[in-house]
Formats: C-alpha cells, sequence, structure tokens
C-alpha cells in the first residue's frame, strides 16, 4: 500500500469497518477478498444475484452505498478469476462515508446480467460502453447500442482475441438519430 | 413537369402564411465539427421552434483505444497515453496514473515528491478552471475574460514547459519518481503565480458575477438538480454546484491533502452560474494549497529508493556497466508489476479520474480501464438540455467542460 493511503489512518479505519460490516451482513457464502489498498471487493453468485445484492446494500443504512461510480469488465480468458468468460465490475461508492465496495460478477457468452438503469440513471452509458467492448448484453437495457465504436463495426475490441492492429473503416457517418427515440418523418 | 405545374406551385407558394411554416419535429445535427463543440462531439437534436425537445449524443470520435493500448504497452510506455485523455490538465493524469500503479507495487513515493506532485496538480487543475471559465465565456460573446485568463494560463504552461520540456503533452512523472526535479527558477516563478494570479480572478469577478448579460445567459440554465446529480453520477466542480458537499481531497485524502487547509466550494441551483462560480472559488483555493506547499516542500531525493522502479541517472549509466544495464532493463522490458487489482481515483479538474489496473503480473497491465469523468458528465448533458435553447446549450456545453480525449479515450 502506498504512502497515498497509509497517511489516513482514520480513513482506512472506516474502510476496515465498512468491509467488516459487509462481511457480517452480505457474504452469505459469496467470496470476500481486498485489493491492493484493502478495499473490499464482494463477489456475487448469478447474474440475478448482483442486482437483488446492490439493491439491499443500497437499502444498507449504515453503509450508505448510493452512487455509482463505475462499470467495466475484464476478459478473463486464460480463467484466472472463476470458470466465467468475462468479470463485470461494479464500483459503488457512499457520498457520506466515502468508502468503495467493488462488486465483481463472473459472465459467460451467453449469459445476460441485469442492467442497473433501473436503480442509477448513470449506468446507461457504461453499460453500453460494456457492451460495446466486451459483448455483454445487459438484460433490461433501454438503449443498448455501440458507443464509443461506429454503430456498422463488428467485434468487440477489449476481448483478448481481438487484434491490435485490426481496423474497419467506414465511407459515411452514422445517420442522425435520437437514442431510443424514433426520428419523426420530417414532411 | 408540365407549365401548368409550376403555374399551380407558385400559386400555392403565395398562399402560405407563416403557422404554415411550424414544423414541431424539425432535426438539427450539431457537430462533430462545430466550433462550439469543444472538440469532436456530436448532438443530435430534435427542435420545436428554437427549443430542444429531444437530444442524442453521439460519441466515440476522437476513439483512439487507449484502454487496447494500456494492455499492450508498458506501464512506462503508457504514461504518454495518459497525457492524451484529459489534454487541458495532463499532469493530473500523469500524476493519478502513477499513483495507481504505485499502489498496485506498494510503494510510497517521497516527501518532497509527494508535495511536488500536490502543487502540480493544483497547478493543473488552475489551467483547467481557466479554460473551462474562459472559453465558457468566450461562446457567450465575452472576450475580455479570455484574454485576460490566458495570459495566466500562458504563465502556468511556461512554467510547465521548463520543468519538462513539454506544454501540453508532459509526461512530466514516472512510476517512484518525476522525470526531473523541479528547476532552479520554478519556485520563484511559481512564488510570483501564485501572488499575482488572484488580481486576474478578481477582475473577471468584476467584468462577471454581476454583469446582467452574463447573468442572464447563465442563471437557470443547464440545470442538474442535486438528485439528477447523484443518479448521473456525475463528479467534480458540477456535482458541488449541484450542492453535494463531495471532494475526493478532503473525503478520501491522498498524499498529504488532510495536512493542508482549502476549502470546498458548493453551489445551490446546478446551473451553468453555480458551476462558474465553484471553479472561480476553486481556482482561489489552489492557489491557497500551492502556497501551503511551497511553505512546506522539503529537500531530498525526488526519487524513491527501490531498485524495482527507480531509473538511474544518466551519468551513471554512462559510466557503469550494471546501471546501464538495469536501465536497459527497465525500458526494454519493463517494470515488474505483481498480480493483483487497484482502483485509485483523484479529484482531477473535472471530477474524479480513476484508474482501474488488473495485473497478472509482468510488464503490461491485463486490464486498464480509465474511469473518466467526461463520459458521466456528457451522458447527463444529454438529458439537461432538453427544453433548453439552443444557445443555452452551447452555455451548458461550456460548463461541464467536455474534453473529447478523455470522453472518448
Amino acid at each position: 500500500m502506498g504512502n497515498a493511503i497509509a497517511k489516513n489512518a482514520e480513513f482506512v479505519q472506516r474502510q476496515v469497518l465498512a468491509t467488516a460490516r459487509i462481511q457480517e451482513k452480505y457474504c452469505e457464502g459469496r467470496e470476500l477478498t481486498v485489493d491492493a489498498v484493502a478495499e473490499p471487493i464482494l463477489w456475487a453468485r448469478s447474474v440475478t444475484d448482483a442486482f437483488e445484492l446492490v439493491q439491499r446494500l443500497r437499502a444498507d443504512d449504515v453503509l450508505k452505498l448510493d452512487y455509482l461510480t463505475d462499470i467495466t469488465a475484464y476478459d478473463n480468458v486464460d480463467g484466472k478469476d472463476g470458470p466465467k468468460r468475462f468479470v463485470v465490475i461494479y464500483q459503488i461508492f457512499s457520498t457520506t462515508t466515502h468508502v468503495r465496495l467493488r462488486i465483481k460478477l463472473g459472465v459467460d457468452l451467453q449469459e445476460e446480467p441485469m442492467s442497473w438503469t433501473s436503480l442509477w440513471d448513470g449506468a446507461n452509458w457504461l453499460e453500453r460502453e460494456v457492451f460495446d467492448m466486451f459483448g455483454i448484453k445487459f438484460k433490461g437495457h433501454p438503449n443498448l447500442r455501440r458507443i464509443l465504436m461506429d454503430e456498422r463495426f463488428t467485434g468487440h475490441p477489449l476481448r483478448k482475441e481481438y487484434p491490435l492492429k485490426q481496423r474497419e473503416q467506414f465511407p459515411d457517418n452514422v445517420p442522425l438519430h435520437l437514442g431510443a427515440h424514433p426520428v419523426p418523418s420530417n414532411t | 413537369m408540365g407549365k401548368d405545374d409550376i403555374n399551380h406551385l407558385e400559386i400555392s407558394a403565395e398562399k402560405k402564411n407563416l403557422s404554415d411554416f411550424y414544423n414541431p419535429n424539425v432535426l438539427i445535427n450539431i457537430g462533430p465539427a462545430h466550433p462550439a463543440m469543444h472538440g469532436t462531439l456530436r448532438v443530435m437534436c430534435r427542435l420545436n421552434g428554437e427549443t430542444i425537445e429531444d437530444a442524442a449524443c453521439e460519441i466515440g470520435y476522437l476513439h483512439r483505444a487507449i484502454e487496447k493500448l494500456g494492455e499492450d504497452k508498458t506501464y512506462h510506455q503508457w504514461i504518454v497515453y495518459t497525457d492524451r485523455l484529459n489534454y487541458c490538465s495532463a499532469l493530473n493524469n500523469n500524476i493519478a496514473y502513477c499513483m495507481t500503479v504505485e499502489n498496485l507495487m506498494g510503494i510510497s513515493v517521497t516527501e518532497r515528491c509527494m508535495w511536488v506532485r500536490m502543487m502540480l496538480m493544483e497547478l493543473s487543475r488552475i489551467i483547467d478552471h481557466i479554460i473551462c471559465v474562459a472559453i465558457n465565456a468566450l461562446d457567450m460573446g465575452a472576450m475580455t475574460v479570455f484574454w485576460l485568463m490566458y495570459h495566466w494560463r500562458e504563465e502556468a504552461y511556461t512554467m510547465i514547459e521548463s520543468l519538462c520540456g513539454m506544454r501540453l503533452t508532459t509526461t512530466a512523472t514516472r512510476v517512484g519518481g518525476m522525470a526531473y526535479d523541479l528547476p532552479d527558477d520554478f519556485i520563484p516563478r511559481m512564488k510570483k503565480f501564485v501572488k499575482e494570479f488572484p488580481s486576474c480572478l478578481t477582475e473577471v469577478h468584476g467584468l462577471l458575477t454581476g454583469n446582467r448579460i452574463w447573468i442572464d445567459r447563465t442563471k437557470g440554465v443547464g440545470k442538474l438538480s442535486r438528485e439528477e446529480a447523484l443518479k448521473f453520477s456525475i463528479t467534480g466542480p458540477c456535482l458541488r454546484a449541484s450542492g453535494v458537499d463531495l471532494d475526493l481531497r478532503r473525503d478520501r485524502p491522498y498524499y498529504a491533502y488532510n495536512e493542508v487547509k482549502f476549502d470546498v466550494a458548493i453551489g445551490t441551483h446546478g446551473d451553468v452560474f453555480d458551476r462558474y462560480l465553484v471553479r472561480m472559488e476553486e481556482m482561489r483555493q489552489s492557489v491557497r494549497i500551492i502556497e501551503q506547499c511551497i511553505d512546506r516542500l522539503p529537500g531530498g531525493s525526488i526519487w524513491v529508493d527501490d531498485p524495482r522502479v527507480r531509473i538511474p541517472d544518466k551519468i551513471d549509466v554512462y559510466t557503469k556497466m550494471e546501471v546501464l544495464i538495469h536501465h536497459f532493463k527497465i525500458f526494454m522490458e519493463g517494470i515488474n508489476v505483481p498480480p493483483g487489482e487497484v482502483y485509485n481515483a483523484v479529484e482531477g479538474p473535472n471530477g474524479e479520474l480513476g484508474f482501474y489496473i488488473v495485473s497478472r503480473g509482468g510488464p503490461k497491465a491485463w486490464r486498464m480501464r480509465v474511469k473518466s469523468p467526461s463520459f458521466m458528465l456528457f451522458q447527463s448533458f444529454e438529458h439537461s438540455v432538453v427544453g433548453d435553447k439552443i444557445p443555452d446549450a452551447i452555455a451548458a456545453l461550456g460548463s461541464i467542460n467536455i474534453i473529447a480525449g478523455e470522453l472518448d479515450r
């Protein structure tokens, strides 16, 4: 642990207490680990479990995890983090106690984790990016389209098998659209 | 088309009156190469008159696969890519990234390095806020503010140039230290900067804060309520302008931010005017932090004494064979980072800038994730512009300070 955190003993204490509470109330057979700076990582058991878990965590009046920091994923093709192909990472944070929790969820190619857009509107673009980069589909997402790559792009660039220097060119722009809403016929 | 048809058209054109032109479904495409869009941003709108009724953002025009490159380059090679995230405050990205790798390796930087980095982070915050406030005012036609503030941005860039030889793409940090220690004239220049720069802020306050035109253009524009701001996970000055008291420098202090005194500016309405005020106050607070950094700047080495990451001095590389081999290994093979993962975030000028690194061991990351503040801000923009007029949308876009390099990565 670098000096970025070690100097602030009071904060480390808060994080330790939060980890203890998660261990006590939310483990229930789920694996709880810590990362290089002692932030807790909780492994959800299944695609439905992650969604139920976060709803309970959000309602917890001691942890007050009310803020979604990030949703991302990584390719687990080498199988070091369990048998599933991808690991989806949810970073949640508390705006009052300032502790973080990382929820990890193993996802196979055909599995569809629940979308968190009903909990936080900010999940919308983040899940679109995960879909774009890894091809993980989120169940119940209102507008699951590619976000950084072109709509016509094939393949998912952050999968390990995607070559670094592969490129695809398109002769024209993405036509005008209004997201999930239909474009009115302009007559 | 026969002659009669043309006559018929002319007659019907004469009969048209103004209400016939009413069309609630006018589609307009702004960007991606429009000068008011601050980079390659594209917003597609449905208008009713001049009111935006529906908007969608299309992003990715500046996507350079930085995250994918992070899995292919060594930890050192990737530092240059962090410059290209938020290129208005590259120092901040460099430091945030190196801090993450150091946390992953369990390295504590030296006291001097820590204070120097804090000082540089605050300097880059000032530059970034200058750009945001000045360009926002320029978009609304207030040119004087731009001239006044850019003088000081130029001064700050000259200081950064003397530090690392670059102005925008700094690459000033290395894992475990800095590329260069501060040059001799850096501290005197910085002292002059913190002494004289606040007068510029006073001048800009005099020009804008009580200005009728500025108030009319900014108050109640691009509003984000407290609840919306939290729902959309926005961070930084825009979140604070919406009335959420959250600053990672104070709440999750890194380096020595718990030892310096500064106040966190909070707004109430979450509109363009409050964001402007929050940024102006943050610049003052950054000046305060820099003053304290200058006072407390310790001497000693800027490099951590850790053979895993310490880049040898050039004079030793040229004269000692073992050191040459060590130098070669660091740059050709890269530093060996143990397996593990870490998420580290700093309070960047635009908000929470986080790096999430998954390491499987070795010199390259398995996953390099950049959690950029602009991404969340632009998502909220899509919703907050609905109901505003087009010129208000430009004002709102300037106030959230989207940097396309960070948005698209």
